[in-house]
């Protein structure tokens, strides 16, 4: 192993061909600020999991055993993705962004069902969520669609047919149905049309259709189940043993934190098992029963920092292709947290969505660090394009 | 070579591609999204944090009553009335059931299994009460519920959210029928009280005396509710005890009641109610009061028919024998016969004769001529004919009261205007007034106060009340108007004198302890649950206003009554007894006209220690009554130990 290029700035040396190169210009304080979030996480599926798993932390079966095993998995993958460049990974996008309806429309045959949604593949001892997968084929496809067209969205045509890539993917996730990652999609594409420079009138416009349309899609294609936990969000005392069970059982978690919270394994509305799914989508009612506003804060600061970061690679990104996936990428993040939280606090309807780093879950887990992965990726090229 | 390397290269220096969005908007979304969920955040932990860990404490801490043991009542001589039992009945709380309703049906159908209920019955009240918006309150879907049901229901209700075997307390009436009506009963509370008990810091499973004794002594039988304080999980388990306090049973009642005297007189008159005279037909109802005159302890107060107080605690299984007996319009099982008002009858010539003596129109030798019919000229000129029971002839008070004249008494009371003879005032109207207030003085017309509810005041009539009883666009000015048969038919307890056999009773014991009016009560004392005396029941007097030989003179007609008069036959070797004779006319439902029969005594004459009112709706005084009391007094004398 040649010892010349540590330490060194890459681009000065550009002869090595060693995997040693570029690490200088990894962002260790994204990666850092992720893996706290990972902490976090673990803390808090240690005390969720105690009223249902009470074996040795060391074992397969403990669920914070099981998610450092994956949080390795993914501190991994971040690293092999980081030095892999990024455009390769545009230049497979349209492959990839394939390969997610296909498997995205295989689920809806095939997959697992569970709370009433079918998101999962059983592949045995794990269960694989495409729609991950999907999420960032689909920022590769759009970023790649913007490159190709001078990095532009004023034009309507380039903006209606990057509609049509997010639409198809949106809406078969739709159909699962997880209302949560759609509108993640939509998100995602709206961040990317706006750093892309889509017109205003544009934006107008297509928003004024959607207010038009949005009565007739409330009526004929969301689901029931959505219809009765979005009422239930507005009177959750109305039916507490019913569908406004969580909502009403999350508030009162999350309320009862107070300022510094319960302490650490004392919250008792999650002890106690009155709320459910406190290690997964409910996660972040028990940080805010637990730890309190205090506790809430914090995380908040590491969410907003990573996300910072995130930002900053998109600014520093050599290519229009870096920047826009660094802005899907955080925009992903970004509404994902967004929403899960929410839905923790009340102010969106109960959909599944895992709050990123945090939640229990391998495969989010694994596609959260792949997705960091690609940020470093972007961030330790930035100086190899502004040199050219 | 590799993608491990920076292998790709960007189309050299293309404007196209240098990277030129605004990321500005990008990081006002990141810090704004924060914003809005930290201002949430904020509300809910700091603004509103209170509240919401007030419900997250509500949400498992789980307060459970126990209830208390409720105070026993034991008769004078400490003989058991009544036992405490448990009530087993199945519950069901529809906040913790299944959330699936085909989860639910399969513990409605395992529930019809154990203890056959309908299904379909309890879904429907789990449905009422979830619509009512009552899901937190438990409901009862069967009760009185066989031990061995209730211990099988218990095993396997651990696997049955939401459903439940509670255990009320309950009462198990052992003393026998004769005492249901001074017992009472408890049973649940009430819609319209509970609100009302929730202010005494009642529990809604809590139960209530609802008659009798067990109503009116409630506070002291009650006891003191305990809770403990447990900390429970989302399912239902039990977590921790947190804090707990013992409940402390309720006080203890010992009456004045003599249970063998209680059942005696129950059973004698139940066999006394047939007709031996074939005048009258039988008795349906029948009342007695055994009590004492000086301290007003009631030995014995029995209404007839009686009934036994368990069925209240036994609805379910029994209902239709409730249903015939809350609906039993002939002889009104449920009402207290004792304390229920009729017509007195010739027992009220005690009142109209020492109305006579206090008022001095009378005196105890007066002696007047008393035909079998008497000729009278009423205020509108004509004749009418006053009937006495039998020709008396001349006859002294004495007599008058001993052999129960009727026109002796009218004349005591009226006057008789064609023979100037006066009556106790001027005219028929203030005769009226006077006679009624004596009346009071003995206790007639108002509650005697005895301690047990429901009692009757019965009617003194007088002028007024009878201006104002027939006031009305129904009735003539001259169905208002008194006349001198008004007063008459007053002296001997008729017309529109109405009196219960305890008033009876009462105004009897004012003659035989020398002019007191006391207070009857059933209760002696009020015991701790270990043994100590809370309170006793303390006689309380009022002074009737007799003079001595005023109450000399009744005594000697009462004495004369038994031992030569109209009230012979309960005469009785063991003791000297003195009374009174009643025999009163009224007239049926059907319009026909029958009679009630009273008696009224004490004894020992000489120093009087019991007094015995026996009634009977259908007889004759002297001929039913007067034997069925000289048998009483047999059994006091032979059996009560004092």
């Amino acid at each position: 192993m040649s010892s010349v290029t540590y330490g060194g700035y890459g681009g000065r040396v550009r002869t090595s061909t060693s995997v040693w190169r570029g690490w200088d210009r990894f962002d260790y304080l994204m990666a850092l600020t992720a893996m706290a979030l990972v902490c976090v996480g673990l803390i808090l599926i240690y005390s969720g999991s105690l009223s249902f798993y009470d074996g040795p932390l060391t074992s397969f079966s403990s669920p914070v055993f099981k998610q450092i095993i994956f949080a390795c998995i993914g501190i991994t993958g971040m690293l092999v993705i980081s030095k892999v460049d990024y455009h390769y990974l545009t230049h497979y996008a349209w492959v990839l962004y394939g390969i997610g309806i296909l498997s995205l429309i295989a689920i809806l045959a095939i997959g697992q069902t569970a709370f009433g949604s079918t998101r999962w593949f059983d592949l045995g001892p794990i269960q694989v969520q495409p729609s991950e997968f999907a999420k960032l084929a689909t920022i590769l496809a759009l970023a790649r669609f913007f490159s190709e067209h001078g990095g532009d969205a004023r034009d309507l045509k380039t903006l209606l047919i990057s509609l049509a890539i997010v639409a198809p993917v949106s809406g078969l996730v739709f159909i699962e149905p997880d209302l949560g990652t759609s509108i993640v999609f939509f998100a995602i594409w709206l961040g990317i049309v706006v750093v892309a420079g889509v017109s205003r009138s544009h934006l107008l416009v297509m928003g004024a259709i959607f207010i038009a349309v949005f009565p007739f899609v409330w009526t004929f294609a969301i689901a029931d189940y959505q219809v009765e936990r979005v009422s239930v969000l507005v009177d959750s005392n109305e039916d507490s043993l019913g569908a406004g069970y969580n909502v009403n059982q999350s508030k009162i978690a999350v309320g009862s934190g107070q300022v510094l919270g319960k302490g650490w394994t004392n919250g008792d509305q999650t002890q106690l098992g009155y709320l459910k799914v406190a290690t997964k989508d409910f996660i972040f009612s028990l940080l805010s029963e637990e730890f309190g506003f205090v506790g809430c804060m914090f995380v908040f600061g590491l969410f907003i920092l990573l996300l910072m970061r995130g930002v900053r690679a998109a600014q520093i990104a050599g290519d229009t292709a870096g920047q826009l996936i660094a802005v899907g990428i955080v925009m992903l993040i970004l509404m994902q947290t967004f929403i899960n939280v929410a839905v923790n606090l009340s102010i969106f309807p109960v959909t599944g969505v895992p709050l990123p780093f945090i939640s229990q879950g391998g495969s989010s887990l694994v596609s959260l660090f792949i997705s960091l992965g690609i940020l470093q990726s972007i961030v330790m090229r930035h100086r190899a394009y502004r040199q050219t | 070579m590799s993608i491990l390397d920076e292998g790709f290269r960007a189309p050299g220096g293309s404007s196209r591609n240098r990277p030129h969005g605004n990321l500005g908007v990008l990081k006002i979304a990141v810090l704004g999204m924060f914003l809005v969920l930290g201002i949430r955040l904020g509300k809910m932990q700091l603004l509103d944090g209170s509240n919401y860990a007030e419900r997250s404490r509500e949400n498992h801490i789980v307060q459970k009553n126990i209830l208390p043991t409720r105070g026993l009542i034991t008769d004078r001589n400490g003989e058991p009335l009544v036992q405490n039992v448990g009530v087993y009945s199945a519950t069901i709380l529809p906040e913790t059931l299944p959330e699936k309703e085909a989860d639910r049906y399969q513990i409605y159908l395992k529930l019809q299994g154990l203890i056959g209920v309908s299904p379909l019955e309890v879904k429907a009240k789990v449905d009422d009460a979830i619509e009512a918006g009552k899901a937190y309150i438990a409901i009862t879907v069967a009760d009185n519920l066989p031990k061995e049901k209730a211990l099988a229901l218990d095993e396997v209700s651990v696997d049955m959210p939401g459903v439940s075997l509670a255990i009320t307390p309950g009462r198990d009436y052992i003393g026998g029928e004769e005492f249901s009506h001074i017992l009472g009963y408890i049973g649940p509370q009430f819609a319209e009280d509970a609100a009302r008990l929730k202010g005494q810091n009642y529990q809604l499973n809590e139960p209530v005396g609802k008659d009798g004794l067990e109503a009116r002594y409630e506070a002291d039988l009650r006891g003191t509710v305990g809770f403990t304080a447990v900390e429970q999980d989302a399912y239902g388990h039990q977590i921790t005890a947190l804090q707990s306090k013992d409940p402390l049973p309720g006080d203890s009642l010992k009456l004045a009641i003599d249970a063998g005297l209680q059942r005696y007189v129950g059973q004698l008159l139940q066999d006394s109610l047939a007709d031996t005279s074939g005048v009258w037909g039988d008795a349906t109802v029948a009342a007695a009061v055994v009590m004492d005159p000086v301290t007003g302890e009631i030995l014995a107060m029995n209404s007839l028919p009686v009934y036994d107080n368990n069925i209240w605690a036994e609805n379910k299984i029994r209902s239709d024998e409730l249903d015939r007996l809350v609906h039993d319009d002939k002889t009104f099982t449920l009402l207290n016969k004792a304390l229920s008002s009729a017509a007195p009858g010739s027992t009220f010539k005690i009142v109209t004769a020492s109305a006579g003596l206090e008022e001095g129109n009378v005196t105890a030798n007066t002696t007047r001529y008393i035909p079998k019919t008497l000729e009278f000229k009423g205020e509108n000129g004509v004749d009418y004919p006053l009937e006495d029971w039998r020709q008396h002839g001349n006859i002294s008070l004495v007599d008058a009261i001993a052999w129960s004249s009727n026109i002796y008494m009218f004349e005591v009371a009226g006057g008789l205007p064609q023979e100037r003879i006066p009556g106790l005032g001027k005219d028929p109207e203030t005769s009226a007034v006077i006679l009624a207030d004596w009346a009071r003085n003995f206790g007639f017309g108002q509650p005697t106060g005895i301690d047990i509810y429901g009692e009757a005041s019965g009617t003194i009539p007088t002028p007024d009340w009878k201006r104002r009883i027939y006031s009305g666009p129904q009735f003539n000015s001259s169905d208002r108007e008194w006349f001198i048969s008004d007063t008459y038919f007053s002296a001997i307890g008729q017309g529109n004198v109405l009196a219960t056999p305890l008033q009876v009773a009462r105004m009897t014991a004012a003659i035989a302890n020398g002019g007191k009016l006391v207070t009857p009560h059933l209760v002696n004392e009020v015991i701790s649950p270990d043994g100590k005396t809370v309170r006793k029941i303390e006689p309380q007097y009022q002074d009737v206003g007799l003079t001595k030989s005023t109450i000399d003179t009744i005594r000697q007609g009462m004495w004369g009554s038994v031992n030569y008069g109209a009230g012979a036959r309960a005469n009785i070797p063991q003791a000297v007894v003195a009374g009174k004779t009643g025999t009163a006319e009224f007239n049926k439902p059907d319009g026909t006209k029958s009679q009630h029969a009273w008696f009224t005594g004490f004894a020992p004459f000489d120093n009087p220690e019991v007094v015995v009112t026996v009634y009977f709706d259908i007889g004759v005084g002297g001929d039913k009554a007067a034997p069925t009391a000289a048998k009483i007094f047999q059994y006091y004398f032979e059996n009560v130990k004092r």
